[in-house]
């Protein structure tokens, strides 16, 4: 168990930020995936509730093709992640399997110079956000050890994503902080996900709006986001749509 | 052990494999049948997820005790030397004097359990996950036991490969993701029911899981379905349509 990983890696996208004075994005996550898993580049495509599919990020412009082919075709590996609720890595595209599966991207991706992709679902639970692509020009899997990175890079992208919706923490987030809310992901507790359905009730929101709330009720209560969620399902607090404005109670 | 309830039991594990079946609604049924098998308190199945977390993907019960002995475990316990190891990891009295995971222990002391087993759910070289069981009473199980375990602990793996074929996965890794995504995709549904009815989470699992197999859809789609669905009326409307029986029984 390499617990403790998702603050190492958060703090890598942290990093990222802070060294170009910016609150941290998408694209931190974007360019700290290029370096951890050892690829040539890697993009995501953002998927608002009950809208169309868009390119968020992209670190080169093969990465932008990738991601509009996918979108033109309706096929390929990231298109297949929000279906399946699971990554998907081909590691060598020339591999027959990929050409029978998606065989109008497959051929193209090959042409644009990718050997090998990855592509990971951006969801919690029934929650979906987009997904994550990343390619690389030469062939073989992603490098021992670093799928875990892999996933808690595309958890950072899913909080990131969902935060940055009407009311996330970028609303409730004070002027001037470079790094916003952090993961607070270290450790997945059944009762965050427990409390985000409830709360979908009392608030008459979506579960995607539902999550934002209570991260954006954490973050300017200064508490626990796995201590916010205990409170909610034990029943010993109630966010109700007319006390909550902007995360505070 | 009763002969014929061990020889049931692999029969309904074997026949719930179907083409559409829900690993989720799987392991929570082989959790079940383990402690009626083994006599043993409880039972869960964990889960290892790359990001460096042990997670419960199914349990006997859905009490809230018994869920934190599982994420204790997260920083010791028999769930976390099983999966370092890939040995089966028995503690007989947790009661006793100086026990092996003391913050573990006082925690099962306090919820009830005396004995407790990890069996490692192994795939080629890699340790995927464990069948932790729990008993009141402290005593490890005997032998034959622990190969009935075992054999448990195998089958859960081999559930957790079956959805390959709904998935069309390629790896085990890939399997692993969607069912950690299946658990939380019912926590949030068991959430918002809960919340609608007014009840516990472990009753509004019991409606979720009824409502799915009475009607023969897959639990985790009833509960993505009930979590989408823009009303908290339960079943929703739109819920998909019922699949044609696969099943010789049930």
């Amino acid at each position: 168990m390499a617990s403790g990983r998702p603050e190492v890696v958060w703090g890598l996208v942290a990093s990222h930020a802070a060294a170009l004075h910016r609150r941290v994005s998408v694209a931190d996550v974007c360019a700290v995936a290029v370096s951890s898993a050892q690829v040539s580049g890697v993009w995501v495509t953002a998927a608002v509730r009950g809208g169309p599919e868009f390119v968020m990020c992209v670190t080169d412009p093969i990465c932008e093709q990738l991601a509009e082919l996918q979108l033109v075709l309706g096929e390929g590996p990231c298109h297949d992640v929000l279906a399946s609720a699971a990554p998907v890595l081909p590691s060598d595209l020339d591999h027959k399997q990929w050409a029978r599966r998606w065989p109008g991207f497959t051929p193209e991706a090959l042409r644009l110079g990718a050997a090998a992709a990855f592509a990971f679902p951006l969801l919690i639970g029934a929650i979906s956000a987009g997904a994550m692509g990343l390619y690389r020009s030469s062939p073989g899997p992603l490098p021992g050890g670093r799928l875990g990175d892999g996933l808690i890079l595309a958890d950072a992208a899913t909080m990131l994503l969902l935060d940055g919706g009407p009311r996330g923490v970028d609303s409730a987030a004070s002027e001037g902080k470079t790094d916003g809310q952090s993961l607070d992901l270290a450790v997945h507790r059944a009762e965050i996900d427990q409390a985000t359905g409830m709360l979908t009730g009392q608030l008459g929101v979506s579960a995607g709006e539902a999550f934002a709330r209570l991260r954006a009720y954490a973050y300017a209560q200064d508490r626990r986001l796995a201590d916010v969620a205990s409170d909610i399902v034990a029943r010993r607090l109630r966010l109700d749509p007319d006390a909550v404005q902007d995360g505070e109670p | 052990m009763d002969a014929e309830l061990l020889s049931d039991t692999f029969v309904e594990l074997a026949d719930t494999m179907v083409a559409d079946f829900d690993v989720i609604d799987f392991l929570h049924m082989l959790a079940d049948r383990s402690v009626r098998l083994l006599a043993a308190s409880a039972a869960g199945v964990v889960l290892a997820d790359p990001r460096g977390q042990l997670r419960v993907a199914a349990a006997s019960s859905e009490a809230a005790e018994l869920m934190e002995l599982f994420q204790l475990q997260n920083d010791q316990g028999p769930c976390l030397d099983c999966f370092r190891t890939g040995q089966p990891v028995t503690a007989a009295d947790l009661a006793g004097p100086d026990p092996r995971w003391p913050r573990f222990a006082a925690a099962a002391v306090q919820a009830g359990f005396c004995g407790v087993e990890a069996l490692p759910m192994r795939l080629r070289d890699q340790v995927i996950g464990a069948l932790n069981l729990f008993s009141a009473p402290p005593g490890p199980l005997d032998l034959g036991d622990v190969r009935i375990a075992q054999a448990l602990a195998d089958v859960a793996t081999i559930g957790l490969l079956q959805e390959r074929n709904v998935r069309r996965s390629e790896t085990a890794a890939e399997q692993l993701q969607a069912a950690l995504n299946s658990r939380v995709v019912i926590e949030q549904a068991k959430g918002k029911l809960a919340e609608r009815l007014g009840i516990e989470m472990d009753r509004a699992f019991g409606l979720l899981r009824d409502y799915s197999r009475d009607n023969n859809l897959r639990l985790t789609d009833v509960a993505r379905s009930f979590v989408d669905s823009g009303v908290a009326d339960f079943p929703p409307p739109g819920m998909p349509l019922p699949k044609p029986q696969h099943r010789a029984f049930g």
